[in-house]
C-alpha cells in the first residue's frame, strides 16, 4: 500500500470576464477551495495552467506570486483572518503596509475605505470586539484596499447568520457593481448563486453544470 | 514592506506578550551585564595591578649582573665595563654597585645591626638613579670624598617601629676578605650619615633592609681593587628597555652577564592578565549563547502560534521575505534592549562587586609581597568601561539574537499559505 493522490480538480476549464461576479457552487470535498486557492495564485497545480491576463501565473516565482497577490488579488474568508492583535484600521491598513505605501497615504485610504463599508466608528475596535459581520466587512475592506482587479471569496456567508449574509452578500453585489471589480465566490449559500452572474457547480472536481445568470450580468 | 513598519509591527508583537517578551530579554540583559562587569572588572584589575607594579618596579632601571643570577655568579665589573654601560645608547644614568655580603654592622656595645647586605655606592649618582625611593629619612648623605661614612635602609634602622641607630653614632664595620689565599678580617669604625625613607621593593631587589658606605670606603677596604657586583642602568624610556639591554650584552662576552629588565616582567604579567580577561570573557559568552538559545526556544513557539498569521499575511500579499523580517525584527529588538539594558546592568553589577572585591582585600590580608609598595594601600578595584567593549558586547547582542532567530524566523517565512490559513 502506498498513499493514494486523490486529485481535488481535474479538468476544470472555464474562463471569467473582467466584472463578472462568479459563484462557484459544490458540496464540501468538491474542490470549490482548492480551486479558489488556486485561482489566487496560493496553491499550484501540479498540472493545467491559470491565466490571468493572458499570463500563466504559475509559472512566476514566490516572490512575484506574492506580488500578484498583493497588488491584483483581494482574499475574503470564511473565518474572516484578520491579525487578532490589529484594530479594524490596522488590519485594512496592512496590504498598503506590506506594499510599503507611506504611512499618512495608507492610513487615510485605510479609512476611507472603513467608511465605504461602514465601520467608521468601529476603527479603533479589534476583531473581538467586532460582530461576526463587521469583521467580514473589515475583511472585505482589508481585501479592496489595493484596489485589485479580482476578488476571492471562500464561503464569505458562511460563519454569519442569514440577516448579516444577506447584507455581505449585498455588499459584494455594490462593490461588483460600482466599481467594477471581478467577484469569484465559492459558496454554499443558494442565495449567492442566485445573485451571481453566473454559477459553477463543482462535484468531485468536475465541473457538473454552469448557470448563466442573466440578472447582474453586467454587459 | 518599510523597515520602520516592520519594526513596529515587531514591537507591537513583542508588547502583546509582556511577560513572554521580558523574560527572553531577561536572558540577554544577564549575557551582556556578565560581559560588560566582567570585562570592566578585568580591565579594573588590569589596571591596578600594573599600577600597582609600575610602583613596585623601577621601570626606568636595568640591573645588570656578572655571570648568571641562578647559576652563580661571574667575575665583577672592572671601571672599563662600567663606562662602556655608560656609551650605549638610550642610557641616561649608570652607577655602579659593590656589594659586601660578608660585611657586618655592630654598635659600639657589640649589638648587630639588622642589615642584610652593605653595599658600596656613589650616593649622589644613587639618588639619581632611584629618586622616588632613594630619599632621606634623617641626616645628610654622605659625599663622594668621604669614607667614615655609613647610611642605613628604613628597616635596618628601625626595630618595630623605633630607631635602632642614632645619626651621628659611631658604628663598627666588620668584613672578611680573602686575598691570595689569605683570609684576614678587617674592621672599621663608621659614623651613621643619614637614614633612608622606607623605599618598597625596586625590582627584586629591597634596599630597606641594606646598609650603604661610599664607595671609596669600600675600595679602601678591600685593597684598592676596584670591582663592582652590580651595574645599575636607568634608560631614558622604559620601552626602550628592551633594546638597551640587548646593546648592553653586545659589549660584553656573550653568556657572561645577566640583566634584569623590569619592563620585560611587566609585560608577561600584561599578556597573563590579558588572557585571563579573554578567559572571562568566554565564560560570560556563554551565558550569552544560553540566552540565544532561549529566544530560539520561544521563538519557535511564537512562529508555531502565530502560523495561521502568517498564512493570512501570506493570503494578502506578504513574501516570504517580508515575514522573515517580521520574525528577525522582534529578535533584532530583542537583541538591542537586552543588551542595551545589560550594558547598564554590567556597569551597576561591576561596581557592586568592585565594592565587594575592596572589602574583603584590606591591607592585613595582603601579604608582603614583590608587589607591595609603601604605606601599603588597599587593593581597590575602579571597574574600566572601554568603549570597544560596550559596542562589542551591544553588537554581539545583537548578532546572537538574530542568529538564533533566524531558524525560527525561516521557518515561519517557509510555511505553506494554504497549509497556515487552516492551522489550529
Amino acid at each position: 500500500m502506498g498513499k493514494v493522490k486523490v486529485p481535488a480538480l481535474q479538468g476544470v476549464s472555464f474562463s471569467i470576464d473582467k466584472g463578472e461576479f462568479l459563484a462557484i457552487f459544490g458540496p464540501s470535498g468538491s474542490g470549490k477551495s482548492t480551486l479558489l486557492h488556486l485561482l489566487g495564485g496560493l496553491d499550484r497545480p501540479d498540472m493545467g495552467e491559470i491565466l490571468i491576463d493572458g499570463v500563466d501565473i504559475h509559472r512566476l516565482d514566490d516572490g512575484k506570486l506574492a506580488e500578484l497577490r498583493l497588488t491584483r488579488i483581494g482574499f475574503v474568508f470564511q473565518f474572516f483572518n484578520l491579525l487578532p492583535r490589529l484594530t479594524a484600521l490596522k488590519n485594512v491598513e496592512l496590504p498598503l503596509a506590506i506594499a510599503g505605501v507611506s504611512e499618512k497615504e495608507t492610513t487615510e485610504r485605510a479609512k476611507k475605505m472603513l467608511r465605504f463599508v461602514g465601520l467608521e466608528a468601529r476603527a479603533t475596535h479589534r476583531p473581538y470586539e467586532l460582530s461576526g459581520g463587521e469583521q467580514q466587512r473589515v475583511a472585505i475592506a482589508r481585501a479592496l484596499i489595493n484596489d485589485p482587479k479580482i476578488i476571492l471569496a471562500d464561503e464569505p456567508t458562511g460563519n454569519l447568520d442569514t440577516k448579516t449574509g444577506w447584507e455581505i452578500v449585498q455588499l459584494m453585489k455594490r462593490l461588483n457593481e460600482e466599481k467594477g471589480q471581478t467577484f469569484i465566490v465559492v459558496t454554499h449559500d443558494p442565495r449567492i448563486a442566485e445573485e451571481a452572474s453566473r454559477a459553477i457547480y463543482l462535484r468531485d472536481g468536475l465541473i457538473e453544470e454552469v448557470k448563466e445568470n442573466n440578472r447582474g450580468r453586467r454587459a | 514592506m518599510r523597515v520602520g513598519k516592520i519594526l513596529s509591527i515587531a514591537l507591537e508583537n513583542l508588547k502583546q506578550r509582556k511577560l513572554r517578551t521580558t523574560l527572553t530579554t531577561l536572558g540577554v540583559v544577564i549575557g551582556i551585564a556578565a560581559i560588560i562587569g566582567l570585562a570592566a572588572l578585568g580591565e579594573g584589575f588590569r589596571l591596578e595591578v600594573k599600577q600597582r607594579m609600575e610602583a613596585g618596579f623601577e621601570l626606568h632601571v636595568l640591573i645588570i649582573f656578572p655571570g648568571s643570577i641562578t647559576a652563580g655568579l661571574g667575575q665583577p665589573f672592572s671601571p672599563t665595563d662600567v663606562s662602556n654601560v655608560r656609551g650605549v645608547e638610550n642610557v641616561s644614568l649608570v652607577t655602579p654597585m659593590i656589594t659586601l655580603p660578608t660585611a657586618k654592622v655592630n654598635k659600639t656595645n657589640g649589638e648587630r645591626i639588622g642589615a642584610f647586605t652593605v653595599g658600596a655606592i656613589n650616593f649622589t649618582e644613587m639618588q639619581a638613579m632611584l629618586p622616588e625611593r632613594f630619599k632621606l629619612a634623617d641626616g645628610i648623605f654622605p659625599t663622594a670624598d668621604e669614607n667614615d661614612t655609613i647610611v642605613f635602609g628604613y628597616r635596618a634602622a628601625t626595630h618595630n617601629g623605633t630607631a635602632v641607630v642614632d645619626i651621628g653614632e659611631t658604628v663598627n664595620l666588620t668584613m672578611k676578605i680573602e686575598t691570595g689565599g689569605n683570609r684576614m678580617t678587617i674592621n672599621k669604625t663608621v659614623r651613621v650619615a643619614a637614614i633612608l625613607q622606607e623605599g618598597g621593593t625596586a625590582g627584586i631587589t629591597n634596599f630597606d633592609y641594606w646598609a650603604f658606605i661610599p664607595t671609596r670606603t669600600a675600595v679602601q677596604m678591600l685593597g684598592g681593587e676596584e670591582r663592582y657586583q652590580m651595574i645599575l642602568v636607568r634608560v631614558s624610556d622604559p620601552k626602550v628597555s628592551e633594546q638597551v639591554g640587548d646593546a648592553i650584552e653586545g659589549k660584553f662576552d656573550p653568556y657572561t652577564i645577566s640583566i634584569l629588565v623590569p619592563s620585560t616582567f611587566m609585560q608577561q604579567v600584561d599578556s597573563i592578565l590579558n588572557l585571563l580577561q579573554v578567559f572571562l570573557m568566554a565564560i560570560a559568552s556563554i551565558s550569552l549563547l544560553v540566552a540565544g538559545i532561549g529566544i530560539m526556544n520561544i521563538m519557535t513557539v511564537s512562529v508555531m502560534e502565530r502560523t495561521r498569521e502568517v498564512g493570512i499575511l501570506k493570503a494578502i500579499g506578504a513574501k516570504s521575505r517580508t515575514v522573515l523580517s517580521m520574525f528577525l525584527a522582534e529578535a533584532t529588538l530583542i537583541g538591542v534592549a537586552g543588551g542595551f539594558i545589560g550594558i547598564f546592568t554590567g556597569y551597576g553589577l561591576s561596581y557592586a562587586v568592585a565594592n565587594v572585591l575592596s572589602r574583603v582585600m584590606q591591607p592585613e590580608q595582603q601579604s608582603d609581597t614583590l608587589f607591595s609598595t609603601p604605606g601599603r594601600k588597599p587593593l581597590t578595584i575602579s571597574p574600566v568601561f572601554t568603549p570597544e567593549w560596550t559596542i562589542a558586547a551591544f553588537v554581539f547582542a545583537i548578532v546572537i539574537c538574530i542568529i538564533f532567530g533566524l531558524y525560527p524566523a525561516r521557518k515561519a517565512a517557509k510555511l505553506d499559505p494554504v497549509k497556515a490559513l487552516h492551522y489550529e
